[in-house]
């Protein structure tokens, strides 16, 4: 370090203990010229690209590529250079050495690296002219980044595109695409000299607390070199492994939604070379600024891809990679995630701690290329690895780092030690984690009502709550948290479902919470059990649907109101107005819950008790009211325009059965009341064949003898008002379905499987002796157990629809020409969803004829309805008339006939 | 150390509770909407299309057609609830009681607490008489002790009413108060009962039957459960209907009306059922005070509960002609004839056992021309009414266990029908005031019988087939053996309590 001098701290230098706002607003402005740069740089590309025939501009473009294949790892340099700025002008000399010999190989390489990319050889010549500056000016802007010379960063930034745009526009006129490249590699060299010139006068020191520990104190640059590069790998490896391991169009694809995510990492760049000068001092204050500077860039570009990915994709890439929109949102995702595990590794290369860093990010790399390896086999696969490997490493790291905070260091030690003196919390963490697994294990296709959730999703945000108002008979809630998640992690199967399986998971330590509310921890225990095996509530926790979100917020709409009645605190009754606002904007027939609900606090202002307490009780309520109010507000102008909808279109002319299956559930398209204890077996043991049904409704004169073990069996006020508001629903609605078949479902009063839960958690732990306690707590699980087990995996439940098993056949044989003919009307989602691509009609719109088409997949389901059957029969036999029947391929309620 | 005496502990039920007023209001709602749930299932049944195998068709609408007239007699009685206050003090001196004890060879420690209780009455001059059956010297020197008289016949005829009479004979007091010898009275017995005769034909003021050993075995909690709905909604019902009977102990009596009706009927086994039989006929009236003032011992095991309940179905089924005879008010007289006839009740459980067996062994049924849904359509409501009118009335009080121990001796019933229509004289057997503390198979065995029966019918029905049909009938065969299971169990284990009253027993005597 003899480089290495005293100076009086500058501007921008360590005059600490500096503001927050300075801190925050230095990495906002070089992120700020770093974005400029960038728009300046398109600018460049897209006047390029009318300025050039389209061969010319496709040459710039693959130079263009090139040139950023080797300035990213240069970039890396940077990295060690903002950690010892002495660096730059110490590694100077050996840079330029190396830069001249690898442009000199690279000149003489030319010609044969000329005809294996397929660029001309001046273009090839100008890279190699452009190799020394890449090092140089990374170490340069590295130094500048380490000595806060911000101002000449900012320079050398725009000098860029400034010199692209000034100088490389009318060469490219004069010349063409040589005349622009020979811009590009006239810009790198401006910004090195601009860079060159701001750290001339530099005698670079290191900041004042660090100096005065003696050179040995600051960190090696080596391992944040080291860092970077890893990071680089990343970011990259995902494209040259999908272009290695993918077809063309899905690689092709992949690489368009590279270009996309690249936004995002190109944004967050500089903020953790920013933060590198500051962790020097271990400022957390400039940790927190990178941290949240990064997160917000991320989250800028993440907001813009989710809001019109398709116009984004097709608008910077062509309308041919404009599908490439429903990958972008995870993709940036994992890009903006990368943004700030670069903070969090510059952070500790900074403070001097690389070599966690280095391991885990050699870990999500090793992660990543494993996953992409073993499982990308679309580009969506391998992006989820992208996704995968860099929320592990933010995780990790920032896991890492949180545990150097004394405040939270302390926090865990505290929590562990309430964990060691509590064991049931560990015991429903043990449970929360089995039914995380049990919804994750044994899944499903999606059904027809998942895949019309996930078509709406397509659409932008407002288009959706359009089509929503205008055609759907569901409140918005589900709708729009699968719309975030679906721009997040796209529409794959379990993307889709994770709304429902995370509110399904919660659901259990919900479940234990309001147990332990309403009677005691046991109870609570036993119901967050029965909670976590409850096959409807299993089965709803697998569908990109709202019927989890709906018996997760009706049980804390339950348990909050209980809290609210037994406390009367104004933040419970708050806490139980945004748990039936968040209920009734996932449901409207959650009403009925609600309507039970209020009755139990009318009955509890009712009861004779103190005035005080009495008045505070009906304050509390009169909270709730105001706050729920206000918040179903806007809901009221949904209600109003679907409800027009539903007028104007016959008062339920179902499109989409409501019911499926189930021959035990209606008489003559009425409820019976075989269908009422259907719909009861159901909400405690799930779904099953008809023909278990059947019999298992059969067994009903055990209901009368549940009925004559309650005789004695006064209940409390809480088992009096869970049995209401598990019967009240569903009553309501077997008698509404009296009229209107479609309306009495179970899934629409779903409350019932948590509440239900409650209530045999309560007769369980109601046993007097601790034995047959535990005995009826083991039966009955093992009952749930069982019946799961038959309800996951019995291909004769009517619930299950294997559309992904037909589909994914059908989409499998389908050669171009083939088209897919579906029935009923409404398969359309699904068939799109399951075999995009594949030309596909609907029977309504006729068969094709017998030249139109090679081969014809003939798509049935629904087929107990007699229109249905009646229709694919005709049809199957118009086709037998005019072609030859290859196969027929039956799936669970879906069946294909392959003509050719 | 011994078990202190339950009789002498606080009661832990009231006969009227605070909430009585709103469980009354309930079952007035009830009442009403279960007679249309009652006419919707008939409606369907008595429909001629149903009839499948008339045999078993006639057995069914019968059975189901005495359990409604039972059903609606209760929703009936009910609905006519009142609570008398306990009275003030009659105007004027106190007035002479003589007061009986019976005792047959009851243990003299259950006898001593009772006559004790009985000797600290006050508000009356109290003449109290031990009337010793079994001839005791221990007991007549406890009635010594307490400062009783201690009466002793040479001849023993008549039974309980018998011994009564036999005392009422010897005695002249205006009022007469009855306690059999293991009912402890409070002090304020007589000040609380006594106002109630200002009403000139008030013949008797009844109070409620309390057993204090209700906790002592699950027997004796089933059975108090029954008891407790008699002496809740039922007997309050009963006092609105001006038709509460006598039940032969904790009772009061105007001598005046004992006379006219010639005291206690000596020819029945239930001499407190013909007597209130009596003198409503001859125009006198009764009072029921719904107050717990004496505490007294239930069966503690099967056989006493056996025991007891084959007295009473006997002597009540044996009482049904005389009160088709009687001449009463018809409210009075239905109020009699539904007493009487509850004891018939064993004979539906019967029927509705036999039906799943002969359904699985022959496959013939009653009803034809419907499915089991229909079936169930029609008769869910009905049953679920007519079990929320039993849990609304009895305030919780009426359990499984009550309706199990019904269900589970449900021939004692039978077989007391069958010899009442025989005609054959019974002997009058007082129901023993400790239990045995052994299991006690006989009791148990028809209900194990039926068990078996039930169990083997279900097994060859599902070898047979396994239809929805067969599942049905083998779920209603599950279903009478878990109540009967559930009702026999007490009878097949040993009660906790009295094998530690042995122990205490064994360790004095070491």
């Amino acid at each position: 370090m003899a480089t290495m001098t005293r100076e009086k701290p500058r501007a921008g230098g360590f005059s600490s203990p500096e503001r927050p706002r300075r801190i925050a607003a230095e990495q906002i402005a070089v992120a700020a010229a770093q974005l400029a740069a960038g728009a300046g740089n398109l600018a460049f590309a897209m006047v390029a690209a009318r300025l050039l025939p389209p061969g010319d501009f496709a040459r710039l473009s693959a130079f263009l590529a090139l040139w950023l294949l080797l300035h990213l790892p240069a970039g890396s340099l940077s990295a060690g250079a903002a950690v010892r700025p002495g660096l730059a002008s110490s590694s100077a000399g050996p840079a330029l050495r190396l830069g001249l010999a690898g442009a000199a190989g690279a000149a003489a390489a030319a010609a044969p690296l000329s005809r294996a990319l397929g660029l001309p050889v001046p273009l090839m010549l100008a890279l190699a002219a452009s190799v020394p500056g890449a090092a140089l000016l990374a170490l340069r802007r590295g130094a500048l980044y380490g000595s806060g010379r911000y101002r000449g960063l900012v320079s050398s930034m725009a000098m860029e595109p400034a010199v692209r745009l000034t100088l490389g526009i009318p060469l490219a006129w004069l010349f063409g695409v040589e005349g622009a490249v020979a811009g590009v590699v006239a810009g790198g060299y401006a910004a090195l000299a601009i860079a060159h010139r701001a750290g001339r006068t530099l005698r670079v020191t290191p900041p004042p607390d660090i100096g005065s520990r003696g050179p040995d104190s600051i960190p090696r640059a080596a391992p944040a070199v080291a860092a970077f590069l890893l990071l680089a790998l990343v970011q990259n490896q995902d494209v040259v492994l999908a272009n290695r391991l993918l077809g063309r169009p899905e690689a092709g694809l992949f690489a368009a939604v590279s270009t996309l995510g690249g936004i995002a990492a190109f944004a967050t760049s500089t903020v953790p070379l920013v933060l590198l000068r500051r962790a020097l001092l271990a400022d957390r204050r400039a940790l927190v600024a990178g941290l949240a500077v990064a997160a917000g860039l991320g989250s800028g570009v993440l907001a813009v891809t989710a809001a019109v990915p398709d116009r984004l994709a097709g608008g910077l890439l062509g309308d041919r990679y404009a599908g490439a929109g429903a990958l972008a949102g995870r993709y940036v995702l994992a890009m903006s995630l990368l943004g700030i595990a670069r903070v969090l590794a510059a952070w500790r290369a900074g403070t001097g701690r690389s070599r966690t860093a280095v391991a885990v990010l050699v870990a999500a790399a090793a992660l990543q290329a494993g996953l992409i390896l073993g499982l990308g086999r679309d580009a969506a696969a391998v992006a989820n690895a992208t996704l995968a490997s860099t929320s592990a490493a933010v995780l990790a790291l920032a896991g890492a780092e949180a545990a150097r905070i004394p405040s939270v260091r302390r926090g865990a030690t505290r929590a562990l030690a309430r964990l060691r003196s509590r064991p049931h919390m560990a015991a429903v963490a043990a449970v929360t984690l089995a039914a995380l697994g049990l919804r994750l294990v044994f899944t499903r296709g999606l059904w027809l009502d998942e895949a019309i959730s996930v078509a709406a999703v397509k659409l932008s945000f407002g288009e959706m709550i359009g089509a929503i108002r205008a055609g759907d008979v569901h409140p918005p809630l589900h709708a729009a948290v699968l719309w975030a998640t679906a721009r997040a992690l796209g529409t794959g199967e379990l993307a889709v479902r994770i709304p429902s399986v995370v509110a399904g998971t919660l659901l259990v330590p919900v479940l234990f919470a309001a147990g332990r509310e309403l009677y005691d921890r046991r109870t609570g225990f036993v119901a967050a059990v029965l909670g976590a095996a409850a096959p409807l509530a299993v089965w709803y926790s697998q569908e990109a649907r709202m019927y989890a979100m709906f018996m997760l917020f009706a049980t804390i709409s339950v348990w909050m109101l209980v809290r609210a009645l037994r406390r009367g605190r104004p933040a419970d009754w708050l806490l139980y107005a945004v748990a039936v606002a968040a209920l009734l904007w996932t449901h409207y027939f959650a009403v009925l819950l609600v309507a039970v609900q209020q009755v139990a606090v009318a009955l509890a202002l009712r009861r004779p008790g103190e005035g005080s307490g009495r008045r505070r009780l009906a304050l509390g309520w009169v909270l709730a009211v105001a706050v729920l109010a206000a918040s179903l507000w806007p809901l009221a102008g949904i209600v109003s325009d679907q409800w027009a909808t539903y007028q104007d279109r016959g008062a339920g002319l179902q499109p989409v059965p409501a019911q499926a299956g189930a021959e035990v559930a209606g008489v003559q398209g009425r409820p019976s009341i075989y269908g009422a204890l259907a719909n009861g077996v159901w909400a405690l043991w799930g779904y099953h064949s008809d023909e278990a049904m059947v019999r298992l409704v059969a067994l009903w004169p055990l209901g009368m003898l549940g009925a004559l073990l309650l005789l004695g069996r006064r209940g409390s006020r809480e088992t009096k008002f869970l049995v209401a508001g598990t019967l009240v629903p569903m009553v309501v609605l077997f008698l509404l379905g009296l009229g209107k078949r479609d309306l009495f479902e179970l899934r629409y009063a779903i409350a019932a499987v948590p509440l239900g839960a409650l209530l045999c958690a309560r007769a369980v732990t109601g046993i007097r002796s601790r034995t047959l306690q535990a005995g009826a707590a083991v039966v009955l699980v093992a009952s749930l157990l069982v019946a799961l087990t038959d309800q996951q995996l019995n291909r004769s439940n009517p619930r299950l629809y294997d559309f992904k098993g037909a589909l994914g056949e059908v989409k499998e044989r389908a050669r171009p020409g083939d088209v897919i003919v579906y029935a009923p009307l409404y398969l359309e989602p699904v068939v799109s969803y399951y075999a995009p691509g594949v030309p596909a009609s609907s029977l309504s719109a006729g068969l094709p004829g017998p030249d139109e088409g090679k081969r014809v997949f003939l798509v049935g389901s629904f087929l107990d309805r007699k229109e249905t059957a009646a229709a694919v029969g005709t049809a199957e036999a118009d086709l037998r008339q005019q072609r030859q029947l290859l196969d027929r391929v039956r799936r669970p309620q879906v069946q294909v006939w392959v003509f050719e | 150390m011994s078990e202190p005496d339950p009789r002498l502990a606080p009661p832990g039920w009231s006969a009227a509770p605070e909430r009585w007023r709103a469980s009354l209001r309930r079952i007035r709602i009830l009442g009403p909407f279960n007679l249309a749930l009652a006419a919707w299932y008939f409606g369907w049944l008595l429909h001629p299309d149903r009839i499948g195998h008339p045999v078993l068709y006639a057995a069914l609408v019968a059975a189901e057609l005495f359990n409604l007239v039972q059903a609606a007699g209760f929703w009936w009685t009910c609905a006519h609830q009142r609570a008398r206050p306990p009275s003030t003090p009659l105007p004027g001196a106190p007035v002479d009681v003589d007061v009986f004890v019976p005792v047959y060879d009851e243990p003299v420690d259950v006898v001593e607490a009772t006559v004790a209780g009985a000797a600290r009455m006050t508000a009356a001059r109290v003449r109290l008489h031990v009337l010793d059956d079994g001839g005791n010297p221990e007991v007549e020197e406890l009635a010594v002790r307490h400062g009783a008289a201690y009466v002793r016949r040479t001849v023993r005829a008549g039974a309980k009413a018998g011994n009564l009479n036999h005392a009422l004979a010897r005695t002249s007091a205006p009022f007469v108060a009855v306690f059999d010898c293991d009912h402890v009275p409070d002090p304020d017995f007589l000040e609380r009962t006594l106002g109630h005769f200002v009403l000139g034909r008030t013949a008797f003021v009844q109070t409620p039957q309390y057993y204090a050993n209700a906790r002592a075995t699950d027997v004796a909690g089933a059975a108090w459960a029954q008891q407790a709905l008699f002496f809740g909604p039922i007997a309050r019902g009963k006092d609105g209907l001006e038709a509460m009977i006598c039940c032969g102990t904790n009772v009061v009596f105007r001598r005046e009306a004992l006379q006219e009706a010639g005291g206690f009927p000596e020819g029945s086994l239930t001499e407190d059922f013909e007597l209130s039989l009596r003198l409503h006929e001859r125009g006198w009236t009764s009072a029921y005070l719904p107050e717990v003032l004496a505490r007294g011992l239930g069966p503690e095991d099967m056989a006493s509960y056996a025991g007891q309940q084959s007295r009473w179905a006997r002597g009540c089924i044996s009482a049904i002609p005389k009160v088709l005879r009687a001449r009463l008010p018809w409210r009075v007289r239905l109020q009699y004839l539904l007493s009487g006839m509850f004891f018939l009740t064993g004979w539906t459980f019967l029927v509705y056992m036999s039906l799943p067996v002969i359904r699985l062994l022959t496959g013939a049924q009653p009803l034809a021309g419907a499915s089991a849904d229909q079936f169930l359509l029609h008769f869910a409501p009905y049953y679920a009414g007519a079990l929320m009118a039993v849990a609304v009335a009895g305030g919780g009080s009426y359990t499984f266990a009550a309706f199990a121990l019904t269900a589970a001796t449900f021939w004692v019933q039978v077989r007391a029908g069958v010899v009442a229509v025989l005609r054959r004289p019974g002997r009058f057997v007082v129901t023993p005031k400790r239990g045995s503390g052994k299991g006690d198979l006989s009791t148990a065995a028809p209900a194990l019988a039926v068990i078996a029966v039930l169990v083997l019918a279900a097994a060859w029905g599902l070898l047979q087939d396994r239809s929805a049909a067969t599942l049905n009938n083998v779920a209603f065969a599950a279903l009478h053996v878990a109540l009967l299971s559930a009702g026999a169990r007490p009878a097949l284990r040993r009660a906790r309590p009295a094998r530690a009253r042995e122990v205490e027993q064994e360790r004095t005597a070491a």
